[in-house]
């Protein structure tokens, strides 16, 4: 038998071959499994040290949990953590960057998509793109300069001295530039998806070609255009670097006032990077743990909504 | 109902308005990028030189001694500024100048080769003692030391509030030696994010790219239709979310025992570039991913039925075909790389390092863009100059990203 059967065909070598296979295959898994537990880790990690200034037989002294999350005064220095105003100032310039930037994202998409000329739309796709891949801190070096600026104008024209143009307005501006890029995508992406058959029957039954663009097709794209909406708040949440350089470091609120000063989750966890153990660095990742269950929650409601809106179609 | 005239016309006034309320949002979009890259370029411009890219962030101060043989009368040459002043019996030439700080700074603008100042040597005590120190244009002037008719020394220079003009007149009409000088250079370079980038860039991509492919592989290719494999997807899903401030804290408590394996203490690149790597990862996977998807399946089939087995198949016929898309994959992670900055600042500091190793602290180019924009005095200048190189650098790599896409459609079609 050896000697008819050719030796890469021999039984041998396909057994190495066979072992081959198995190894590649499992080395495969394995990466895989890694790649996937990263969250787990994330997850796991944060909470364990996030909570621990909350539990009994903390080195550095416990904190009570509730003043921690309804507290309304974060002062390192005095060694006040109230977590819970900065969370409604961060929902508050989340959900204004959204509420400014939404519109003219939809617009803008539905003028790429359908209103605009081929080249026009070409470019103006370019520009999303451009936008999209600048850094944060591009943009923080940008609104520091001019955002701020232009706040500092309006205060003055209401008589109202700023902080140096340090805002929740700004903050509410810089962050609505930077999500227009994802929202726009997104809806750029829904609006292409809807069937052409709608848009055609709307117009069969003697509706104009703008009276279909905004009764038909941004109605049909309404679930993809709310899933960029959700995307591009869950991006506002988090944006950190570009945020801390026009926030200002307010140490008690919530500010309500758009032309006072304000403090953002991330922002409160990027001041005072100098410690490295205690209590400050600790609780940060408390912070952090506030910070992820404000995206998770604000992300299930807007979800929640959407399928409720889907489900009227 | 009757469609009437007026009905149609207002119709069409309607409709003109929606569309231009269409345009005008648009264009709010072109007005903030032209705003951006106007506001950038206006105030980082002037920074911008190929000497910002070579020099060390931090100012080096230099005490020298002055050799005793100096007199003479140097001619002034005839290219020099009209802004300079020229020292006639010492042959040097200086200007005024103003650091983002604002304070006033006497530089060098030309040495004479004969000129005393050409031929110092280093005065401070340790391993350079008394070997020759070559100063060169740019550099500051913060005193010269120079001993008067009286015989009494006597300083000049920025120290005892001189400008160009009067250095120099002083040093020309009182001084008869001069002693000692003391130089600053300038500093205000990016060599060391520059190559604290590069560290990052190399650590982060070496492992990302691997890990990220082969995951790619086993949900594509081995992964089965069974209710564990959407757990797996949805889990790397969840990456994309999670703010990247949140992978800064993860590096901080996950990874950094794996880089005090290495010996590294505190903040590092290496930590730097593992939590970048894990940053990475969701990007890397999805988008080899999309490559793969692309791949035919009869290329697949064609090759089993040769007799290849499947490992032989993945990495001869599927991975060659999507290499455009892993490119394409490692290119946006270079991008993200670069702009990364909130993982960042926990993980490598922001402390700007002007001789960084793998092991110690340093910023990559965006870091210390925050670093100059989070002190008490902003240095938008220099933040601007940095951020037309990042602009530019994220520019090419997403023209690239786009013809190569556009070669990967165009491949199986």
């Amino acid at each position: 038998m050896d000697k008819i059967v050719r030796n890469h065909i021999s039984v041998k070598s396909m057994k190495r071959k066979h072992l081959q296979d198995v190894f590649v295959k499992n080395l495969f898994k394995l990466m895989a499994l890694l790649s996937s537990s990263v969250i787990i880790l994330i997850i796991l990690f944060i909470l364990m040290k996030g909570s621990a200034p909350f539990l009994p037989n903390y080195k550095y002294g416990t904190i009570s949990l509730p003043n921690f999350l309804f507290g309304t005064v974060w002062r390192q220095d005095a060694g006040i953590y109230g977590v819970g105003f900065i969370v409604i100032n961060t929902i508050l310039s989340a959900f204004g960057a959204l509420l400014l930037s939404f519109p003219i994202s939809v617009l803008t998409a539905l003028f790429i998509v359908k209103v605009a000329p081929r080249k026009v739309a070409s470019v103006m796709r370019t520009i999303v793109e451009l936008l999209a891949s600048i850094p944060s801190v591009v943009y923080g070096v940008f609104a520091a300069g001019t955002i701020v600026a232009f706040v500092r104008i309006i205060g003055s024209a209401l008589g109202i001295v700023t902080a140096g143009g340090n805002s929740m307005m700004a903050v509410i501006m810089l962050l609505a530039i930077m999500i227009f890029p994802t929202i726009t995508s997104l809806s750029i992406s829904a609006i292409e998806a809807v069937d052409p058959d709608l848009e055609l029957a709307s117009l069969a039954l003697g509706a104009t070609k703008t009276q279909t663009h905004f009764k038909v097709v941004l109605s049909s794209a309404k679930s993809g255009i709310f899933a960029g909406a959700i995307l591009g708040l869950g991006r506002a949440f988090g944006e950190a670097t570009a945020v801390s350089m026009v926030a200002g470091n307010k140490l008690f609120g919530p500010t309500f006032n758009l032309l006072d000063i304000t403090r953002t989750l991330t922002s409160t966890m990027l001041a005072g990077l100098k410690e490295t153990t205690g209590l400050d660095y600790d609780i940060r990742y408390s912070v952090g743990i506030v910070l992820m269950a404000t995206i998770l929650i604000s992300n299930l409601l807007l979800n929640y909504i959407k399928n409720r809106i889907g489900n009227k179609v | 109902m009757k469609v009437t005239e007026t009905m149609i016309k207002k119709r069409k006034v309607k409709d003109r308005v929606l569309q231009t309320v269409t345009l005008i949002s648009s264009s709010i979009s072109v007005l903030i990028l032209i705003m951006l890259f106007f506001f950038i370029f206006q105030k980082g411009a002037g920074s911008l030189s190929f000497k910002l890219l070579t020099d060390d962030y931090w100012a080096k101060n230099y005490l020298l001694d002055i050799p005793a043989e100096q007199t003479g009368t140097y001619v002034k040459p005839a290219n020099l500024p009209t802004d300079s002043f020229w020292s006639v019996k010492y042959g040097f030439a200086v200007t005024d100048a103003l650091s983002h700080e604002k304070q006033k700074l006497i530089l060098i603008e030309y040495i004479d080769p004969a000129s005393p100042l050409a031929k110092m040597t280093d005065a401070s005590s340790g391993p350079n003692f008394g070997k020759a120190q070559l100063i060169s244009v740019g550099m500051q002037i913060q005193k010269i030391g120079y001993v008067d008719i009286n015989g009494d020394t006597r300083s000049a220079g920025t120290i005892a509030d001189q400008n160009a003009k009067t250095l120099v007149d002083t040093l020309d009409s009182s001084a008869l030696t001069l002693n000692q000088a003391y130089i600053k250079t300038t500093g205000g370079g990016i060599r060391g994010s520059i190559v604290s980038t590069f560290y990052l860039i190399l650590i982060s991509l070496l492992l990302a790219v691997p890990i990220g492919i082969m995951t790619a592989i086993y949900l594509n290719e081995y992964a089965k239709y069974n209710r564990f494999t959407p757990w797996l997807r949805s889990s790397i899903e969840m990456l994309t979310g999670v703010p990247s401030i949140i992978y800064g804290l993860m590096g901080m408590v996950v990874l950094y025992p794996v880089t005090a394996l290495f010996k590294a203490s505190g903040t590092s690149i290496l930590l730097g570039g593992l939590t970048l790597s894990v940053i990475l990862l969701p990007t890397v996977i999805r988008s080899t991913e999309e490559a793969l998807k692309v791949v035919p399946d009869n290329f697949r089939d064609a090759s089993l039925s040769l007799g290849a087995n499947q490992a032989q198949t993945i990495f001869r016929i599927v991975l060659p075909s999507a290499i455009p898309g892993i490119l394409s994959a490692i290119l946006l992670s270079l991008g993200r790389i670069i702009g990364e900055s909130a993982a960042l600042i926990y993980t490598m500091g922001t402390f700007v390092n002007d001789s960084p190793t793998v092991l110690t602290g340093g910023t990559s180019l965006a870091v210390h863009i925050w670093s100059l924009m989070s002190g008490e005095q902003p240095n938008f200048a220099l933040a601007s100059a940095i951020s037309i190189i990042i602009l530019i650098i994220v520019l090419v790599l997403n023209i690239s990203v786009k013809l190569l896409s556009g070669r990967l459609r165009k491949t199986w079609q």
